[in-house]
């Protein structure tokens, strides 16, 4: 994802290494060898051990057959590879990423901005209205799990006395199918969670356009509100979207904690982790079929993130 | 929300601007609010915004309230609509502590402690040492050592799960702290920013005292560290809430013995108990929010402008 | 970037450094936790009833007292199946727990078998808790209670709806139906969000006439249009709305039930003593009805199991202990039976004697899984039972077409089964 903006940097170290190894001479130089490896050895290390090594000990592991057990037994080629796009469970979990990915990117997105908006828009109060949106940043999904299961949509909870209150009938929020209720748990706990930090990033964003922009529009006879929004404010904010949509896109693919913590082990709402966590580390233990699936999921991710950088381009105009 | 995630988000929003602006747009410090212009405020603009913000304030704040309430309350206020119980069972705080809780409160609070103190002190120095390196010290294979850092960038720490179990059951080290805090401590991300970070410090500083004699590594102590401080402890609350919070990671390497539960493991675990004790699991879910309020209490301006300007400003 | 001014001393970071270094101390500390000490380990799921957990301390107490060996219980919150396939895959896993025997375990050898121990009482033990522990001639786990599951109701209730004990299924649908009035439901089979059903799905299938596999455990035997029938009629139960979902506690906890939030709730033999001390006459017990031209009552006798762990480094010590909880010391097998929640003993001059359980409610519950019982088969390994368990959730909440579904989950299960 971040391969991009890397791709820029990485031009830098060169242009940089080059420049000041010309100017001290072979001996610095050879001292700098040592030194370098004082600074970065201790986490190429950590790197090649707790990140390399599992990606290719993974890799190995998805052409073998291996269940209750972390050594190959025995080679099957592409077969956990075949299997794993076979399996139903596994395609409609691509699905479920997708709905939610659907429903969560424009809603955080809309409402994060008006948040920010609305804050930015404010004299009075601003702190406590900015810290009041932010504080869920804090939470854990553990924790908003827990206050959405048995406080909010359980049986005898919020939602259902709020829906007896319209004159509704009590709800099951959080199995219900038709229509797909759970889905309201699952999104809104999700914006709890995560708009305030989407709003900073936001409002950010909105206190580095430059007010002169604003007022040769006020010049040019253009009034505060909507016209202001429509033809300044967002098209200022243009790279700072991207990313927003960009960084919850990620997050949403790596779903995981509050589709556990509020759904168990359903078999519907079940998101790329969930289904990998129970293929691999379930009751069956499959791990050479989970490392596959873990594989599988990886290169999607990294197409994501190359496409993205080609229709976004960025990082490659780095001035 | 695990740290590299956090870190990961960081530099993502930092990824797009930087493309963008040239750097001499960006003022230092907290540039002055747009929307604020004197007297552009109208009425009935006005009107709607404070109701917006009142609405969206007590919906942010429902949540807190059913976790306070509940801590408080006995199994029966759980389902009830009052808003503050009757007679408030404190002693729910200190059954938390007693021998007879099942939850193991107590140890879980202490391994998340540990975990998050020692991970982020611990990820950070090791980042910004290899951000330092990598930014300054002239050495010839610098791209060898970048590059696979880009690529593990690339793939995101939550898929590699299964083949890092994988690792951590053949050393051996499923149900410690080893394998909850030491495959922590190598962030590329954190890396990759300080990296970033560095290559922007200016240099004239260390170089009049490389001049002088002093090491890289003395210059690193004595004049680079002091004045990353800012940054660093943008970090370093980012860091902290993310380790504090992580989940999946714990539930995978510790979730099999009570004695490697993280406070969050802990309270997943009781959510699916066969015995409930609903006000119990209340009040370990206000408790073990208590030291991030506290980080949020004191060092909210930090951790936002953590997010605003190593986010949005490279 | 400009430096702000530092919030944080310099000692601060310096003293990372410190944290790093007391890093390797921490781990190794941390290590030590279970693996590493001289006392056997041995796991338990989290039984319900108060002062079970006591119990099993006490037992690993006395048995320290007596043998001079140390046991370290350990008690397991929620997912326990998870738990423990997790731990018996490391070396940090239990010296002996308890659990259900699956074909699965022997094969990636992860039990040993305990004929040695079990052989001289072997006559004593009830022949249906011997069979699902046997695979290939060897005895691999010793029964430790049987656990009959059964439908509690509210008496009063039922006289207030003016119905009656259902019959079949069909009864029990039309039944739960009627039963169900604003926020109280007719019946309550669990907290999960899968259907809030699916802890019916075994006995639904057995009460059709059918199981899970034939008799040869070559084959399975759930496809066909009786269990479709079954499994449909859960779907109506859930489509009517007559069943409680959201509840604060699952099925296995009676709690739902003596709250008086559902007329009927699944559950086990193990909640009587608490269902009759609160309700005292006000329930009543029933089988799982029959359902279908073929179908009977049945009563699905789960329980537990135990079982030695064959990575453990103290077998013969584990063995040692095992035999002396689970063989020697019928007094302590008597009061993990009937002191905390009720549990039929598994040993035929234990269950003789178990005054609690000849009379009354409990004595009900005790002859109808004599004589509709059955119990686990390690052949249905979890392998081989997920696509059913996925059928059942798409067919009870989704209502997809039953016998379609069934169908399609019958091939991948056989393919599992080839692989077994």
């Amino acid at each position: 994802m971040s391969a991009e903006a890397d791709l820029a940097g990485a031009g830098q170290i060169g242009t940089g290494t080059r420049g000041r190894s010309a100017k001290p001479g072979a001996k610095r130089v050879k001292g700098a060898t040592l030194w370098f490896w004082v600074f970065v050895g201790p986490f190429t290390a950590g790197l090649l051990i707790f990140a390399v090594v599992p990606i290719i000990w993974g890799l190995i592991l998805s052409f073998f057959e291996s269940q209750n057990t972390v050594s190959p037994q025995h080679f099957v080629g592409f077969q956990n590879y075949v299997d794993m796009l076979k399996d139903s469970a596994f395609v409609d979990s691509l699905k479920v990423f997708t709905i939610f990915a659907i429903f969560i990117i424009p809603l955080t997105f809309a409402l994060a901005l008006f948040l920010a908006v609305l804050v930015n828009q404010i004299t009075f109060m601003r702190t406590f209205f900015r810290s009041v949106f932010f504080l869920p940043t804090a939470v854990s999904y553990v924790v908003a799990s827990l206050i959405w299961k048995q406080g909010i949509f359980n049986n005898d909870g919020l939602a259902n006395h709020v829906t007896s209150g319209l004159g509704g009938s009590d709800q099951s929020w959080l199995s219900s199918q038709h229509p797909p209720l759970y889905w309201i748990p699952l999104v809104t706990v999700r914006l709890w969670l995560q708009l305030g930090f989407y709003m900073i990033i936001f409002l950010a964003g909105l206190q580095r356009i430059s007010p002169d922009l604003y007022e040769a529009a006020y010049v040019d006879g253009a009034t505060p509100g909507w016209t202001t929004f429509r033809f300044i404010t967002f098209p200022q904010l243009r790279a700072t979207s991207i990313a927003v949509v960009i960084l919850n896109l990620i997050a949403a693919y790596q779903a995981f904690d509050e589709f556990y913590n509020l759904l168990g082990g359903a078999n519907y709402g079940r998101p790329p982790l969930v289904y990998l966590y129970s293929t691999a580390l379930g009751t069956s233990q499959q791990y050479g079929l989970g490392s596959a699936g873990a594989f599988i999921l990886a290169i999607i991710i990294i197409i994501f993130t190359l496409i993205q950088g080609r229709i976004f381009g960025f990082g490659r105009t780095d001035d | 929300m695990t740290s590299v995630d956090a870190v990961d988000q960081v530099i993502e929003a930092g990824a797009a601007p930087r493309s963008r602006r040239p750097r001499k747009d960006r003022p230092a410090g907290t540039p002055k609010m747009v929307g604020a212009r004197g007297g552009a405020m109208r009425a009935g603009g006005s009107v709607f915004r404070w109701i917006a913000l009142v609405i969206a304030t007590v919906l942010f704040l429902v949540p807190f309230w059913l976790l306070i309430r509940n801590a408080l309350g006995t199994d029966n206020d759980i389902g009830s609509t009052s808003f503050f119980p009757r007679h408030p069972q404190w002693h729910n705080f200190t059954d938390l502590f007693s021998a007879n809780s099942d939850l193991g409160f107590g140890r879980a609070m202490m391994n998340s402690a540990i975990i998050a103190v020692v991970q982020t002190t611990g990820s950070l120095l090791i980042a910004a040492m290899a951000g330092y390196g990598l930014a300054r010290i002239p050495y010839r294979h610098a791209k060898l050592v970048f590059y696979p850092i880009v690529l593990t960038l690339m793939i995101p720490g939550a898929v590699t799960f299964v083949p890092s179990f994988v690792l951590m059951s053949a050393f051996n080290w499923l149900d410690t702290l080893k394998a909850l805090i030491v495959p922590g401590l190598f962030s590329g991300f954190a890396t990759f920013l300080f990296r970033q970070f560095f290559l922007n410090f200016p240099k004239e500083l260390e170089e009049a005292a490389r001049v002088d004699g002093v090491s890289y590594w003395g210059a690193f102590w004595r004049i680079v560290a002091p004045n990353s401080l800012a940054f660093t402890s943008a970090l370093a609350v980012i860091g902290f809430i993310g380790s504090w919070n992580a989940f999946l990671w714990p539930l995978v390497v510790a979730g099999n013995s009570p004695s490697s539960y993280t406070v969050q493991v802990a309270m997943s675990t009781f959510l699916t108990a066969q015995v409930q004790h609903y006000p119990q699991l209340f009040m370990a879910a206000l408790v073990s929010i208590l030291p991030l309020v506290l980080v949020f209490a004191f060092l909210q301006r930090y951790l936002v402008r953590g997010v605003a300007e190593t986010g949005i400003k490279g | 970037m400009p430096a702000f001014n530092p919030p944080i001393s310099r000692r601060s970071i310096l003293s990372g450094a410190g944290g790093v270094a007391a890093l390797a101390a921490l781990g190794a500390t941390a290590g030590c936790g279970s693996g590493g000490s001289k006392d056997l380990s041995q796991w338990y799921h989290q039984y319900g009833e108060d002062g079970t957990k006591q119990a099993a301390m006490r037992y690993a107490s006395d048995y320290k007292k007596a043998k001079k060996v140390g046991v370290k219980v350990q008690w397991t919150p929620g997912d326990y199946a998870t738990v423990l396939s997790k731990g018996l895959l490391g070396n940090k896993g239990p010296d002996c727990f308890e659990s259900q025997l699956n074909y699965t375990m022997v094969k990636s050898k992860q039990i040993i078998p305990l004929d040695d121990i079990i052989d001289p009482v072997k006559s004593d033990f009830n022949p249906s808790d011997l069979a699902p522990n046997t695979i290939d001639g060897k005895v691999y786990g010793i029964k430790m209670i049987d656990d009959p599951q059964i439908f509690y109701y509210r008496k009063s209730m039922f006289t207030k709806a003016g119905v009656q004990v259902p019959a079949t299924l069909n009864d029990l649908v039309a039944t739960a139906k009627k039963l169900t009035s604003g926020k109280v439901k007719g019946i309550y089979a669990g907290a999960q969000s899968d259907s809030g059903l699916s802890a019916l799905t075994t006995s639904a299938i057995f009460a059709s006439g059918h199981t899970n596999l034939t008799a040869d455990n070559k084959d399975v035997d759930y496809d066909n249009d009786d269990v479709a029938e079954a499994i449909s009629l859960l779907h109506q139960i859930r489509s009517d709305k007559s069943v409680l979902t959201g509840a604060a506690t699952d099925w296995t906890n009676p709690q739902t039930f003596l709250d008086g939030k559902c007329a009927i709730q699944w559950c086990g033999l193990w909640a009587m003593p608490q269902i009759q001390k609160a309700l005292n006459d006000d329930f009543g017990i029933f089988a799982f009805p029959a359902v279908g031209s073929k179908g009977k009552q049945v009563v699905y006798n789960g329980g537990w199991t135990q079982f030695v762990a064959a990575k453990s480094k103290k077998q013969s010590k584990a063995k040692d202990y095992v035999k002396w909880l689970w063989i020697e010391q019928s007094a302590l097998q008597e009061d993990w039976s009937l002191s905390y929640g009720f549990h039929i003993p598994p040993r035929k001059s234990l269950a003789a004697k178990a005054k609690k359980l000849q009379s009354g409610p409990p004595a009900d519950v005790v002859k109808l899984a004599n004589e509709h019982g059955f119990g686990d088969n390690p052949y249905w390994t979890p392998d081989v039972g997920q696509p059913q368990t996925d059928a059942v959730t798409n067919i009870v909440l989704k209502g997809k077409d039953a016998k379609k579904e069934l169908d399609a989950a019958a091939k991948k299960s056989r393919e599992a089964l080839k692989k077994q």
